[in-house]
Parts: C-alpha cells; sequence; structure tokens
C-alpha cells in the first residue's frame, strides 16, 4: 500500500519536492478515487504535480487544456462522420449483395436497421481526453488543465464524468470507466468555479513554498548551482513578492533565474547582477524599476557588510 | 468519529463555511484511510476534504483550534467542571492525540468555557451548554460572569437604527426630497423603482431588437453544415451557421453606503435589486473601509431585510471611517481577478477618503480590466476640490464622472452606459445608428436641465465642417 511518505519520495525522485499538504492530496486522492481541485498562483507547479506524478506512478498522462468554447466535442467524444461515410461507401456492394436476399423494401429495411448498431459502434468513435482517459488499459493520469478557463455549461458537462467517471452517449448507452484515472483539475482563480464542482473534489491550494522547500526545489533542477547562491536567490526573490508587484515571481521565475545564474556561471548575488538578469523575474516594466531597486538596496547592503 | 465529525461540520456550517453530507461522509473516509496520526495531519485531512475555497482556509483554522483542543473549565463548583471533562474525554475517545502538540505554529489555545450550573448529564453530550467567556472575565460575583457569558454576539455598542446625515449637502437634498429618508424603502418607491426600470429597460429594447437579427448572423459552419446534410447526402438543405456570442452586458458596482452618500447609495442598491431581474450580469459590492460582495444576497433577499442588515452594519462595518483607498486595495486583491470578461464599473462614493492613502494606482489596474468606468457622486463639482475629497485624482482614471441626485439621474446613467455597451458589440451600422440616437437624446432641451450638470455642454463638432451659427 502506498503511504503519504512513499507518495512524497516518489515524487522527490521524479524531481518534484512536495509537502505534506501535497502528499496527503495525492494519497487521499489515489485511494478514495476523487479528483483533486489544484488552486494558486501561476508558476507554482500545479501543472507540474501532474506531470511529476505521471511520471513518478508510472501512468499515462492525458491532458485536456481547456479554453473558453471548449465542448463535449473536443473534451468527451466525437463521431467520425468521415469514415462513416466512407465505410458507407465501400461497403457499398456488399450492402447490395446483402439487401439483395430480401424480399420487399420492408424487409430490407428491416434487415439494415438491424445493423445500424454498426455505424454508431466504438469503431467510429474519436476519443477525446477525457473518454480516452476512462478507456485506457492501464491506470492513467487526468489533467484537465485551468479548468478556469472553460465555460459554466463545460464545468456542468464535467460533473457526470467527475463524480461517477462515466459517459453517456445516447447513441451507444453508458461507457464506464476500465479504471478510475486519477484526476488532476487546476485554475488559477481567473473566474469562480462552482460549488457542485468543488463538491466533487478534494480541494488543495498550492501557494509559494517556505523557504527550505523552494531552496529544494531550486537544488533538485539544478544540482550544480551551489547551495548558499540557491539560498540568497530565494531569500531575495521571497522579499520581491512582498514588493506588491504586478506580476510577482513565482517558483517557475525562479527555476528561470536559477538556469540564467547557473548559465553565467554566477557565484555571489550582487546588484549587477540582479540589473542584468532582472527580465527572467519581473515580466512588467514597472516592476523591472522595483526590483532593481530592491536589489541595490537589499544586496549592496550587505556586500558592504 | 462520526458524531465528531458531524459536530465539527456543524461547527463550520455555523462559522459560515458550506459543507455539504457529501463532504462530510469523504472526511470520515479519509480518516478512516490514513489512520489518525496527529493532530497536524488530521487537520489536512479534514481541510482537504471540507473546505473548497481559499478564503475560507483562515475560518477553518480557527474553527478547528477552537474545536479540538483541551477545554478548561470554569466553575465554582467542581463537581459539574469533572463531570464535564468525562464527558468530553468519553466523547472525544480517540481524539485524544488531539492535544495540542508543542511547536505547532498555526495553533492557538481553547478559549476558556463557561458551564450553566444547571446542567444536565444528559446535555453534556450535546455541548450545547457551553458559552465562551473571556479569560478576564472569570472573577467578581458569579451571576456577573454568567451574564457576561450570555452576552455573546451582542457585545457591540447599540447602534441608532436610523441613519443621520452629516453632510451639508445632504442634508439640503433631505429637504428638497420630501420623502422621507427611512432606511428601508416603501411599497411606493419600488414600485416607482420598478417602473423607471421597466422604461429603462423598454427603451434599451427597442434599440436592442433592432440589432439582434443581425447580430445572430455569422459565417457559414461548415463542419456543422457537412454533419447536418450527412443524411442528404452533402447536399446543403439544411445550412448551419456559425453564432456570434450574445454576450451578457457585464456590470460591476462598487456602492459607497457611508453616512455622507446614503440616500444616493440606497437608491442605487434598490436599482440594482431591480435590475437584478433583468438580463443582465451585474457584481455589487458595498463598501465603507472594508468591502463586501452582495450579489446573491440582492438576488435573494427581500431587498428591505438588506436594506436593514447593512444598516446595522451585519455586512460591513459603518463605525469605521469611510477609505477608498483602503477598499480599492482590498477590492484587487479579493476580486480584481476573477472579474470575467471585460466589465463595465461603475463606482458610487463621494470620493472623501478621511485623508487616508489614495491608493489611485489600482484604479489603474482596474482600468486595465474594465471595457468602461463610470464614478457616480451625489455632490457638485464645486466641493470636489475642498477637503478631504480626491474626486480630482480618481476622476482622472475614469472614462465619465457624472453627478446623480435624484433617482432619474440615476437611471438615465445607467442607460446611457448600457446603450454604450450594447453599442459595442453591435454591428458598425447598428452603432452607428444607436450613437445617433444617444445624441439626439442629448440634445433633447428639456433633458438637458434635468440631467444637472453631468450633461455635454461642449458644441459638437460637425463632420460636414459647417459651422453651426
Amino acid at each position: 500500500m502506498i503511504t503519504e511518505q512513499v507518495v512524497k519520495d516518489l515524487l522527490n525522485t521524479s524531481g518534484y519536492i512536495a509537502d505534506e499538504a501535497i502528499a496527503t492530496a495525492v494519497f487521499l486522492a489515489l485511494h478514495m478515487e476523487k479528483p483533486i481541485l489544484i488552486e494558486g498562483p501561476p508558476g507554482v507547479g500545479k501543472t507540474g504535480l501532474a506531470k511529476a506524478l505521471s511520471s513518478a506512478l508510472d501512468f499515462p498522462l492525458v491532458r485536456l487544456q481547456c479554453y473558453e468554447g471548449i465542448d463535449e466535442g473536443k473534451a468527451l467524444y466525437d463521431w467520425e462522420y468521415g469514415k462513416q461515410l466512407l465505410y458507407t461507401q465501400l461497403l457499398r456492394t456488399q450492402l447490395d449483395t446483402y439487401l439483395s436476399v430480401s424480399a420487399d423494401l420492408r424487409e430490407a429495411v428491416e434487415r439494415l436497421s438491424a445493423e445500424e448498431s454498426l455505424f454508431f459502434s466504438k469503431n467510429f468513435l474519436v476519443q477525446r481526453p477525457i473518454l480516452r482517459s476512462f478507456l485506457s488499459e492501464k491506470r492513467s493520469l487526468l489533467l484537465i488543465d485551468e479548468i478556469d478557463r472553460s465555460d459554466d455549461e463545460f464545468e456542468a458537462l464535467l460533473l457526470e464524468c467527475l463524480s461517477d467517471f462515466q459517459v453517456s452517449i445516447p447513441e451507444l448507452g453508458v461507457i464506464e470507466a476500465k479504471r478510475k484515472p486519477l484526476t488532476i483539475l487546476t485554475s488559477n482563480g481567473t473566474r469562480m468555479i462552482s460549488d457542485a464542482l468543488r463538491r466533487r473534489c478534494l480541494y488543495l491550494y498550492i501557494g509559494y513554498p517556505e523557504l527550505d522547500r523552494e531552496v529544494a526545489i531550486v537544488r533538485a533542477k539544478f544540482p550544480d548551482l551551489c547551495e548558499t547562491l540557491a539560498r540568497r536567490m530565494v531569500e531575495f526573490l521571497r522579499k520581491v513578492r512582498e514588493l506588491n508587484l504586478r506580476k510577482p515571481p513565482s517558483v517557475s521565475e525562479t527555476l528561470d533565474w536559477a538556469q540564467v545564474l547557473s548559465i553565467l556561471k554566477a557565484t555571489q548575488l550582487t546588484p549587477e547582477v540582479v540589473a542584468n538578469t532582472v527580465g527572467v523575474i519581473a515580466k512588467h516594466q514597472t516592476d523591472l524599476q522595483k526590483v532593481t531597486e530592491l536589489a541595490t538596496q537589499e544586496l549592496s547592503a550587505t556586500w558592504n557588510g | 468519529m462520526e458524531r465528531i465529525i458531524a459536530s465539527f461540520v456543524s461547527a463550520l456550517r455555523e462559522n459560515g463555511i458550506r459543507v455539504s453530507p457529501g463532504e462530510s461522509l469523504d472526511a470520515v473516509q479519509a480518516l478512516a484511510l490514513c489512520g489518525m496520526e496527529g493532530r497536524k495531519s488530521s487537520r489536512q485531512l479534514l481541510r482537504l476534504t471540507l473546505v473548497k475555497n481559499v478564503n475560507d482556509i483562515p475560518t477553518f483554522n480557527e474553527v478547528f483550534n477552537r474545536f479540538f483542543s483541551r477545554f478548561k473549565f470554569v466553575d465554582p463548583q467542581n463537581e459539574i467542571a469533572d463531570l464535564m471533562d468525562a464527558a468530553i474525554i468519553n466523547m472525544e475517545g480517540e481524539f485524544n492525540y488531539l492535544d495540542q502538540l508543542p511547536g505547532d505554529d498555526h495553533d492557538e489555545g481553547g478559549p476558556l468555557l463557561k458551564l450553566d450550573s444547571d446542567i444536565n448529564p444528559e446535555d453534556l453530550a450535546e455541548l450545547k451548554s457551553l458559552t465562551e467567556i473571556d479569560p478576564d472575565d472569570t472573577e467578581g460575583m458569579e451571576i456577573v460572569v454568567q451574564m457576561k457569558g450570555y452576552r455573546g454576539k451582542a457585545k457591540k455598542a447599540p447602534r441608532p437604527t436610523r441613519r443621520y446625515t452629516q453632510n451639508p449637502l445632504t442634508i439640503e437634498l433631505n429637504k428638497s426630497n420630501s420623502v422621507q429618508m427611512g432606511i428601508t424603502f416603501t411599497v411606493e418607491e419600488q414600485i416607482a423603482m420598478q417602473d423607471v426600470v421597466s422604461r429603462m429597460m423598454m427603451r434599451l429594447r427597442k434599440d436592442m431588437k433592432r440589432m439582434k437579427n443581425n447580430q445572430n448572423r455569422g459565417k457559414l459552419h461548415v463542419i456543422k453544415t457537412i454533419q447536418k446534410n450527412y443524411r442528404h447526402d452533402m447536399v446543403p438543405f439544411q445550412v448551419a451557421l456559425r453564432r456570434k456570442r450574445r454576450e451578457k452586458p457585464r456590470l460591476v458596482v462598487l456602492c459607497d453606503v457611508s453616512f455622507s452618500v446614503s440616500h444616493a447609495s440606497r437608491f442605487m442598491l434598490l436599482l440594482l435589486h431591480t435590475l437584478q431581474n433583468q438580463h443582465l450580469d451585474v457584481r455589487s459590492f458595498i463598501f465603507n473601509r472594508e468591502i463586501a460582495e452582495i450579489t446573491e444576497m440582492l438576488a435573494n433577499m427581500p431587498v428591505n431585510d438588506l436594506m436593514e442588515a447593512i444598516d446595522v452594519g451585519d455586512i460591513v462595518d459603518l463605525d469605521e471611517n469611510s477609505s477608498f483607498g483602503q477598499v480599492f486595495l482590498a477590492f484587487k486583491k479579493r476580486y480584481l481577478e476573477n472579474l470575467r470578461g471585460r466589465p463595465a464599473f461603475i463606482i458610487l462614493g463621494d470620493a472623501r477618503n478621511n485623508y487616508d492613502e489614495a491608493n489611485d494606482w489600482v484604479l489603474d489596474e482596474i482600468r486595465e480590466k474594465a471595457r468602461y468606468m463610470l464614478w457616480l457622486t451625489p455632490e457638485e463639482r464645486d466641493t470636489w476640490s475642498r477637503g478631504d475629497c480626491l474626486m480630482d485624482i480618481y476622476g482622472a482614471y475614469c472614462d465619465k464622472v457624472e453627478v446623480v441626485k435624484t433617482v432619474d439621474d440615476l437611471s438615465l446613467v445607467v442607460e446611457d452606459l448600457l446603450r454604450d455597451i450594447y453599442a459595442d458589440h453591435a454591428d458598425p451600422i447598428d452603432r452607428k445608428r444607436l450613437l445617433e440616437a444617444k445624441a439626439a437624446e442629448i440634445y433633447d432641451s428639456k433633458d438637458y436641465y434635468t440631467r444637472g450638470a453631468g450633461g455635454n455642454s461642449e458644441p459638437v463638432f460637425d463632420p460636414a465642417g459647417r459651422s453651426h451659427w
């Protein structure tokens, strides 16, 4: 049996440093077979968690990126009209011989309608991400990314899928999931998700990580970056986050910056280094200024001391 | 364990967190799965299963700390306290581990509890007769201590039920507006407002109808057309067109409810309440020093109950000085990210900031998200630069600042705004027609005087180049 600690270690090995809340949520989702709804500021590793989980648990990742106007044809299933048409054309001769035995028109129609289900069978069904993950032989990981970008109608459509792990197709009936996928929904909170959807999920809020965990994250991704520099870097970024910026730097920015610093082979965090690489952490013009100011204030003080 | 979870859930509900029975079942299942290893992990489990909103997490932590903490009993007769202790231990049973662990930073000590002296052992199971008291309050005569325990929620000083006006301007306004200013609305007022709104919607609808036909028409939807005509062997008997989305006009209204503008905000709220039934997407907020969303309440509560709740200070504290800067900051933090589409903003207030920080940069960010920004103020232009009024600073960020003093002003302004929004979505031809209709209306001579200072006094530029003289 997989325990919380095992989940945490598994994630660690695939490069994702999880805290206890994350590990518990994943553990519960695995055993209770409930989706997890993850909210949090952009770039804290919501999607990253799903990717790390899929590689750690060896679940194939099925990703559904939401956008305004997404519908069931894009998310659940669709009929392959072209293929259906092609088949009727190709099978015309067979159909002729098949129907030629019938005595009159009525019988021909009856014979044909008996075979109707042939044309609305799984052969002609295009599996879109959700159905594909339900029908996967192996337990899969279904990532429904940025659910807040979709419309309310699509959210309602998801309710059946997420609570019962089944898809109703009018022509075929209800298709149940072979293996219930581990489902992860992410949201950036650009719109409130309905309570009905929240109720069906475990709720996990991922905020900015604590100092030690963030350092560990940096170290895990860039082992050649020295420990003290990583720590100085993260400490500085934590101060930047308190600056009330338009777009505060998040974990993904921390990692970008760490990469830049390791490429530049920087050994010390000086105001000059920050000024040269500020574009990695600040993404607005006004923010650039504030960050450079903070760098001269904070870093030159420690430099002199 | 189920009973403890159930009573914990009801404690959460009392504190305003919505928890469904399904979620409490989840919590029980989760606890059974993970086992109860410690206070911290149990809190995590309960939080994962019971709380579904970031904003509820602090409340949850508070309730959790209060609920699962060792109670201390203050009681002159020790027997009952002992009995109580026994009952609690009996009830908690396996929950003993929930005793405080040292070094858990989210925890605070539990509150002291007060017992009613005529308590039955049967009542103990319910824990109903416990009331919280302040640790400082345990001294003195028993009856005094008990009285303090009973006071509970009514700790706030009583407030006058009727608002008084502070602003000389509003006093004058009240005089001219011979209707008595109660808190709640009379039936006549409500009917009058409905009348105003329905007239407004009728005028708008007339314009909308003209546009609707054009608006729905779109390009050919190739795939849908093929799908539809599949049975006709691809001969397109039925044509499927792409529908253009017909957008509801989205409005976000921030309404100051402090004393100084109460007469105007009162009608704004009534207008909002009446508009709620129309085909609009309105999110309404009220503020004084803090800000609160009242969209749901406007839709579900009788308007007079809502007005009373606002007036008593249940929704936002009215005893504080109003601060626009604080409110804008709070709005940015809590709501700005959640706004969909590009709503039109209406802010109603006198921009009197009580010398607090202006925080006008927030308005700049709101502007980026907003299609249109409109500031409504009940004060005349002359007074804008006097005292603590920041109208000139805030006004610079708005598309328009209007003076509204009567219901008619208000409805005209809102109607104009809605028309603008509709015009934005319309085809170019319709837009032109709409704007022409609007222009004609502004120069209606009768209208000019009733519109107050908001009317445009500059001469129109004639594209043909002819002089008006």
